[in-house]
């Protein structure tokens, strides 16, 4: 009874990791096909089932013909995401260590209520904004460009860094803010020289969800970009369409997923010593 | 404290200037654009009034996509918190190859939505993806995945509920991992068996953490688009089409800006309103059982 | 008083709804060491927040002489303060923890190497300059906290209950250096906040006893230990705290409870009849004599033994000299020296009577 147990319990961890990585061995195994490979029907095993060749990835590096220019992309997209994410961490953890250190007072808004604004953004969804960005980045002339879309990320990714670092900032001891203003250090002293070198952990976490969410985020990149500008997952969703090089798209979407991967080992790395309390909240 | 006021806004004033710049200013033009005709032919700020508003009320398809969204969103979300909480039940107390299972659970919430979406849809064609292969192993009929309402919303919530799973077992793990000893003691000194146990003892001691989770996803699965549009584009016809999408459809490809802002300020207010109301209710069904 | 002395007046607290400090209104030396002393949130830590500048009062008036302190910010006070837990800067290690204060107001190098090398000297942190606080036991990260509010010439030095969360050894041992370093020099105050009588009796000086945020009594150390003004200062400033008992003068003699009746001694001979509450401390109980009552708990504590006894409606602790463990339950026969009774007001907890004063043995030199 309790080996049957085990074993129900072992096969349903078994299935559910299946079909997690289902989807990435499809991809790796599309990614070495060719258009035979592809319009003969699903097949699965290199050189049993259809003969593997390295087209896809070499058309993706730029030799060869029919590639396709993911590196490009690939370049704006991490430009935009950690340009966003860096100003989103410094303005947003600025606030979250002044929410979470100060009163603020302001009529009937208080802490709570500006805290609250800053996470609330999250709600907003992102159609509602599409179009006025639309025509206010138009009305700059910053639609298809690197600036406009970063303004437009640190919007989206701010409200993350709020949220992860007041709940950060809360479990820090205040007495060590007050010893450093009494060793003669000014608030932003105090926030520079001590609070910042002890936040690594907040800092690491909050900077890993707004470079996820960034890197992850399609709609405004679609919507406020044609041409000129494309980020990593515009590029993957054109080569979408009705004549689909299948392998291509898994090679370049394996490419545009690789860091993310890299960063759940990361994440995972994190919530294994402990830390997991912030998410959890 | 003396000498805090100008500092206290150096922290706090850029970041709230500049959300406050990028978010507010373009909702309040929203708002204002919602009461004019701008449209391809004419764009630009009249006033019309609320004709729009008037318009979005016999919008059949507005509210179609509606109740379409809540259908979607209510039942991958729930189908996404009882696997998370049974896949966390499951690795909850195993102590091999937890950080394994760990890792590949968080992986589908950490990858691309769209990106993986443009995978499952090469996945689900009907005739060269391996989901009607594996199926005609099995001895079955192929199934027209994406070209039937029906399948292709199953469709959008199975992708849905690969990446979204691995949250609530995120979460649900985390709760499960910081429960206190004693009550589960109390519970095998009692001799109850693990059902009982759980409905007794882990269920009720989860519900906060189980409120929390739920009402995020939530939040997140009424903004579902990115998906629908690279795997059914809301089709076939608009089976699957969901409010976000419509909105999108009529602001930035028919450009009927004016109505697609009053179709975005309804769907948002309309979304406030609701996820609120949920929020409350379960809260007050916390406070009921004194969790 | 000096021209510089500190002075608050009628200073108020109110945080979140719940009044911390109420109406405080104490004067300070400009130098020399000053005790508060009062239970658990008795208002002691907000108290010396306010002096850090780190809190502001509702209302009333911190002055130093004719300087407004509350006018001037935490950063730029000349305040040392240590904290009951250890507050240390946790990523730098012990030399850099100790020198932080210094680079900040800008001392040269050398000035800081001197310094280090003299207050290291001093609390025996040699050894572990190199080390992070989290490497370092309980009593040498408190050491550390000391160092590094001492290192710089402050006006004002704060320790809040700082041995609280050390183990007893080690708090009896820096009890005694405290004292020879609170006197290295002379142009400060040093205001130690703690729950402990004792540590106010070795370090001497001005004692301020604290109840829910308001002053009880403020005064030298020997006189508020010889004539506590109310029940809550004879509680706080006596450990044991002074045992209260309430009883009534009738017909030529106290009656307590439990039959208990005691001849009235010299001192108390001009009060009329009717109710008082009695106070007597617990070393001014014998062992042995006419009265019994059952022991409810016997500890011992350092040299001497603590006896719980059983009265009804009370509880009466007798300190003994020497150790002399009993089992509980034991009757236990005891005697009070009436000529050491206390005697206050049965409703308003005010003193009226006092004992003569006596030197005591064992409590410091009172």
């Amino acid at each position: 009874m309790r080996n049957l147990l085990r074993l129900i319990k072992f096969a349903a961890i078994l299935i559910w990791s299946a079909f997690v990585v289902a989807p990435f061995l499809w991809a790796l195994t599309t990614s070495f096909k060719t258009a035979n490979g592809v319009t003969s029907g699903a097949t699965y095993i290199p050189f049993v089932d259809y003969q593997p060749s390295l087209g896809a990835w070499k058309g993706l590096f730029g030799s060869g013909g029919g590639s396709i220019d993911i590196m490009g992309p690939f370049v704006n997209s991490a430009v935009v995401t950690l340009s966003a994410s860096l100003i989103s961490l410094i303005l947003g953890t600025l606030a979250a260590y002044g929410l979470s250190r100060f009163t603020y007072k302001a009529g009937p808004v208080g802490n709570a209520d500006l805290t609250f604004f800053f996470i609330s953004q999250r709600i907003m969804p992102p159609v509602v904004l599409a179009i006025p960005f639309f025509l206010m980045l138009g009305l700059f002339g910053l639609l298809d460009t690197i600036f406009g879309l970063v303004i437009v990320y640190i919007a989206l990714l701010m409200p993350i860094a709020v949220w992860v670092m007041v709940d950060f900032f809360n479990q820090v001891p205040r007495e060590l803010d007050e010893t450093a203003m009494i060793d003669g250090c000014n608030p932003v002293e105090t926030f520079w020289r001590v609070i910042l070198p002890n936040s690594k952990p907040g800092l690491v976490v909050a900077g890993i969800f707004c470079v996820v969410f960034g890197w992850n985020d399609f709609f405004f990149a679609f919507t406020l970009t044609f041409t000129k500008t494309q980020l990593l997952p515009v590029a993957i969703v054109s080569l979408n369409s009705s004549v689909t090089p299948w392998w291509s798209l898994s090679a370049s979407a394996l490419i545009s997923v690789a860091p993310l991967i890299l960063v759940a080992f990361l994440v995972e790395r994190y919530l294994d010593k402990g830390n997991i309390a912030g998410g959890g909240k | 404290m003396y000498g805090l006021t100008r500092y206290k806004l150096l922290f706090l004033l850029p970041g709230l200037l500049i959300l406050l710049g990028i978010i507010l200013f373009p909702l309040g033009f929203t708002i204002r654009v919602s009461f004019s005709g701008w449209d391809a032919a004419r764009p630009g700020l009249d006033w019309i009034g609320g004709t729009n508003y008037s318009r979005l009320f016999a919008d059949g398809r507005f509210w179609e996509s509606l109740s379409r969204l809540g259908a979607i969103a209510f039942t991958s979300v729930i189908l996404e918190y009882l696997l998370g909480f049974a896949l966390a039940l499951l690795v909850w107390r195993q102590v091999r190859f937890r950080r394994l299972t760990r890792v590949l659970f968080l992986i589908p919430m950490m990858t691309t939505p769209v990106v993986m979406a443009v995978i499952w849809r090469t996945i689900f064609h009907e005739s060269l993806g391996p989901a009607n292969d594996l199926l005609s192993l099995l001895g079955m009929g192929s199934i027209p995945w994406l070209t039937n309402s029906f399948w292709a919303t199953v469709v959008v919530i199975l992708v849905d509920v690969w990446q979204w799973t691995p949250f609530m077992f995120l979460l649900l793990l985390a709760g499960l991992l910081s429960l206190p000893r004693e009550p589960f003691l109390a519970a095998a000194i009692d001799g109850a068996g693990p059902i009982r146990t759980f409905f007794n003892v882990t269920f009720p001691a989860m519900a906060p953490i189980s409120v929390g989770a739920l009402i995020i996803r939530l939040i997140e699965a009424s903004k579902i688009m990115e998906t629908v549009y690279v795997i059914t584009s809301g089709g076939p016809g608009t089976s699957t089409e969901t409010s976000s999408y419509y909105i999108f459809i009529r602001g930035l490809r028919d450009f009927q800006i004016g109505y697609a802002a009053a179709l975005s300020v309804t769907y948002l207010v309309i979304m406030i309103v609701l996820l609120t109301i949920i929020a409350k209710s379960l809260s007050r069904y916390l406070v009921k059982n004194g969790a | 008083m000096s021209k510089k002395h500190y002075a608050m007046r009628n200073l108020n607290v109110a945080l979140g709804g719940e009044i911390h400090l109420q109406n405080i209104n104490i004067d300070l030396p400009q130098s020399g060491v000053v005790t508060i002393i009062g239970r658990t949130l008795a208002g002691k830590t907000t108290l010396l927040k306010v002096m850090a500048g780190l809190q502001g009062p509702q209302s009333g008036a911190f002055t130093q002489g004719e300087t407004d302190l509350l006018k001037i910010p935490a950063w730029k006070r000349k305040v040392g303060m240590v904290y009951q837990q250890f507050v240390n800067y946790p990523h730098l290690d012990v030399r850099q923890n100790i020198s932080f204060p210094l680079k900040r107001a800008k001392f040269s190098e050398a000035d800081i190497a001197r310094k280090l090398t003299y207050v290291t000297g001093l609390l025996g942190l040699e050894d572990y300059l190199d080390r992070r606080p989290a490497e370092l036991s309980g009593g040498q990260q408190q050491r550390v906290a000391l160092a590094r509010s001492l290192v710089k010439e402050t006006d004002l030095l704060l320790l809040d209950e700082p041995l609280v969360n050390l183990d007893y050894k080690l708090r009896e041992q820096l009890r005694e250096e405290f004292r020879r370093i609170f006197s290295q020099s002379a142009d400060r105050l040093v205001v130690y906040a703690t729950t402990d009588p004792a540590e106010a009796m070795i370090l001497h000086g001005q004692v301020i006893i604290m109840h829910e945020g308001r002053v009880v009594q403020s005064g030298d150390y020997r006189d508020v230990y010889h004539f506590p003004a109310n029940v809550i200062a004879a509680e706080v400033y006596n450990d044991p705290p002074m045992n209260l008992l309430s009883g009534e003068i009738e017909a030529g003699q106290i009656h307590l409870a439990d039959g208990l009746k005691l001849e009235i001694p010299a001192h108390l001979k001009k009060l009329e009849a009717g109710t008082y509450v009695f106070g007597i401390r617990a070393m001014d109980i014998e062992v042995g004599g006419k009265s019994k009552a059952t022991l409810a708990l016997a500890e011992v504590n350092g040299s001497s033994t603590i006896y719980h006894l059983n009265l009804t409606g009370s509880s009466l602790v007798i300190e003994r000299e020497g150790v002399h463990p009993l089992a509980v339950g034991t009757p236990v026969a005891f005697s009070l020296d009436t000529s050491r009774l206390y005697v206050f007001h049965a409703l308003s907890g005010d003193a009226l009577v006092f004992p003569a004063r006596k030197s005591v043995s064992g409590q410091g030199d009172i």
